[in-house]
């Protein structure tokens, strides 16, 4: 259903929701956004940029958490699941959509996580879509778009004087029970405003057959060629809203098992035991970043697993250009051959 | 001012006389304001060389990853160079395998303090003669002071002059001001403890350990970082406070009599965390204490490195 939400309600709202969730939404901390819990005299960040500097994917999967406490004589207790309710505002269909994937890794069947799954349950998700796309995103070009709904308990379309507020699932109805209903021209005018948005955004590289190119080039001396001047940071990474890796440590002077963000782009991401390292350099660690995305989540899941935030991109500290990456990426040859 | 056309004839020319192997330079990014490291091999390839003030790598950095009988041709600005100079010293590369362009440097340009003003869509940037830069984006024109957009390291060098190059290319420029440089240092001082501390974890708890500057900085060469280590482990492995404060002060400490003051560590950060007043106020100590600074040439032994008999602290010897 649209309904109608004046700007100069929009405090007012959060200020209610606040007496029964926790909402988080950007606010400014230093010189970028971040997803942090509104205070009272909160101030909202939403001009500063689209995308918070830390995607939201850090309020499920925390860059460090205690999963369970031991002691020095075998005994251990577990770290109880944070399940207080919570709403996001504001958050961009970029990153909302993200969280569908991650999805698919942490709720697996036979597989779930619990901190993750108690996360979720217990969060609602308001998108805030982006009627003047950013420069350096590029959803559309990765089956996402600037007022993409997955992921999404509702999401506001700016108008100007008014939102105009869509829900998309009950918890998102919820939260928008005293709205008026917006008229048909207000629907319209949303629905132009949102494909005008998508439309003004070119096309970054071509994503058809681009899965074929990286999977028949897995030995191409082009990863050589776009790994050259990787640092070898986490930047891309952990900047990403759909990178999940991490590696679980145990802090035995503190008797805690912690899990921490780690990156594939780390020499000791796949080191093993024995000293030796099956993506020995950059090289390796470049196409794992690559092909993950454009190659074995298209196996997994059927879909990119790319959002086309940008991060990566607005972030990398030598410039390196995923989107220039891929577009070269679709100029290698078809059939390589086999020695 | 670069004076391009002689930057790429002299890169050319090391490569077909066979003076080098390969030169390490810049070359035109995906985006105007992300030029990027680039590797020629051929003199071809030199074409594309690109060199402005939006090139914030400190191309040392990569000298560490190479053979050390591949004779390197490498643009050197004045930190590049005494960071080079420190490699030498530290036996990372032998001196005669490198051949130093030497590039008087006018400063480093900060790209977040231009989006900041113009807007992310920028279709080019352009360093004007009046110390001034044209900067097109969809948002318009601007004119923007280029010292407004200095980066804070490059906005206090004292020596933007290549040291020992093997060739200069531009004319030399006035060395800076010891005092601007030490003014952060002082300013730092001058905080009380509790201000200091709070301004440390302020600063270090907003890392995520994604470890951008250690990979930026060409003194942080080792195999394996403390932080990699499993056992003994020196720090704890997360973004606990105590993580966070233990990867940041070792770090720096690592530093002591080896950072050139690029400032490469702080650009390379994707969460904007100041690195470098601790790292300064190491450098400061060892230009007041042992008056020594780092890489103005690649003999002189920094005083860490250096043992005596005599030496007061009997555990070393």
């Amino acid at each position: 259903m649209n309904l109608i939400l004046k700007k100069d309600q929009l405090n007012h709202l959060l200020d209610a929701w606040r007496k029964d969730y926790e909402v988080y939404a950007p606010q400014s901390l230093q010189n970028y956004t971040h997803f942090l819990p509104l205070q009272d005299g909160f101030e909202l960040a939403f001009d500063k940029a689209h995308n918070t500097r830390i995607p939201p994917k850090a309020l499920f999967l925390p860059t460090s958490e205690a999963l369970l406490k031991f002691t020095k004589f075998g005994g251990y207790e577990k770290v109880p699941l944070e399940t207080a309710p919570r709403i996001i505002f504001g958050i961009r269909p970029c990153d909302a959509h993200a969280m569908t994937m991650l999805d698919t890794v942490f709720e697996q069947e036979r597989y779930t996580d619990p901190h993750w799954q108690a996360r979720r349950d217990a969060t609602v998700l308001v998108g805030l879509g982006c009627h003047v796309p950013c420069h350096i995103g590029f959803c559309t070009t990765v089956g996402s778009g600037p007022f993409n709904h997955a992921g999404l308990d509702a999401i506001l379309t700016d108008l100007g004087e008014i939102f105009l507020v869509e829900t998309l699932t009950e918890k998102g109805e919820r939260l928008f029970t005293q709205l008026e209903t917006a008229s048909e021209e207000q629907s319209i005018q949303a629905s132009k405003l949102q494909q005008d948005a998508a439309a003004s955004m070119p096309i970054a590289f071509e994503t058809e057959g681009l899965k074929e190119k990286l999977d028949q080039n897995f030995d191409s001396p082009y990863w050589e060629e776009v790994s050259r001047s990787c640092l070898g940071c986490g930047v891309c990474t952990f900047l990403c809203p759909t990178c999940f890796c991490f590696d679980i440590v145990d802090e035995a002077q503190r008797g805690e098992r912690v899990r921490n963000w780690d990156t594939c782009m780390f020499r000791t991401y796949s080191l093993e035991a024995s000293g030796h390292n099956p993506r020995p350099s950059r090289v390796e660690r470049t196409r794992q970043r690559l092909n993950h995305k454009y190659s074995y989540w298209v196996d997994q899941i059927n879909q990119i697993g790319c959002t086309g935030c940008g991060r990566c991109v607005r972030y990398c500290p030598v410039g390196l250009d995923i989107r220039a990456m891929l577009r070269k990426a679709h100029q290698l040859p078809s059939e390589v051959a086999h020695v | 001012m670069h004076d391009l056309d002689a930057l790429k004839a002299e890169a050319k020319r090391l490569l077909i006389e066979g003076v080098v192997d390969m030169v390490i330079g810049f070359k035109a990014g995906d985006t105007p304001l992300h030029p990027q490291p680039a590797f020629f091999k051929t003199a071809e390839e030199v074409d594309q060389l690109v060199y402005n003030a939006l090139c914030q790598n400190n191309l040392a950095t990569y000298l560490t990853r190479f053979p050390k009988t591949l004779k390197i041709g490498m643009l050197v600005r004045g930190c590049e160079n005494r960071s080079v100079n420190a490699l030498v010293f530290e036996g990372q590369h032998p001196r005669e395998s490198l051949y130093l362009i030497g590039v008087p440097c006018e400063g480093i340009i900060d790209w977040r303090k231009i989006v900041e003003q113009t807007g992310e869509e920028v279709v080019s940037v352009i360093e004007q003669s009046d110390n001034t830069v044209l900067v097109e984006a969809k948002s318009g024109y601007y004119t923007l002071e280029k010292d407004s957009l200095l980066h804070e390291s490059c906005a206090r060098c004292i020596h933007p002059n290549p040291v020992s190059a093997d060739i200069v290319i531009g004319e030399l420029l006035p060395e800076g001001d010891p005092a601007l440089a030490r003014k952060q240092v002082a300013e730092f001082a001058e905080l009380s403890l509790q201000e200091r501390h709070a301004w440390f974890r302020q600063e270090a708890e907003r890392c995520i350990r994604c470890y951008a500057c250690r990979e930026a900085c060409p003194m942080c060469y080792c195999e394996e970082c403390f932080v990699d280590h499993i056992c003994p482990r020196w720090t704890e492995s997360g973004t606990t406070p105590a993580g966070m404060q233990g990867w940041h002060i070792v770090r720096a400490f690592h530093q002591t009599g080896r950072c050139t003051s690029c400032g490469a560590c702080e650009r390379a950060c994707p969460m904007d965390i100041k690195m470098t007043y601790l790292t300064e106020k190491l450098n400061d100590d060892m230009r007041r204490k042992y008056n020594f600074e780092v890489g103005l040439d690649a003999t002189t032994p920094p005083p860490f490195s250096t043992i005596t008999l005599d030496d007061k602290s009997r555990f070393v010897v």
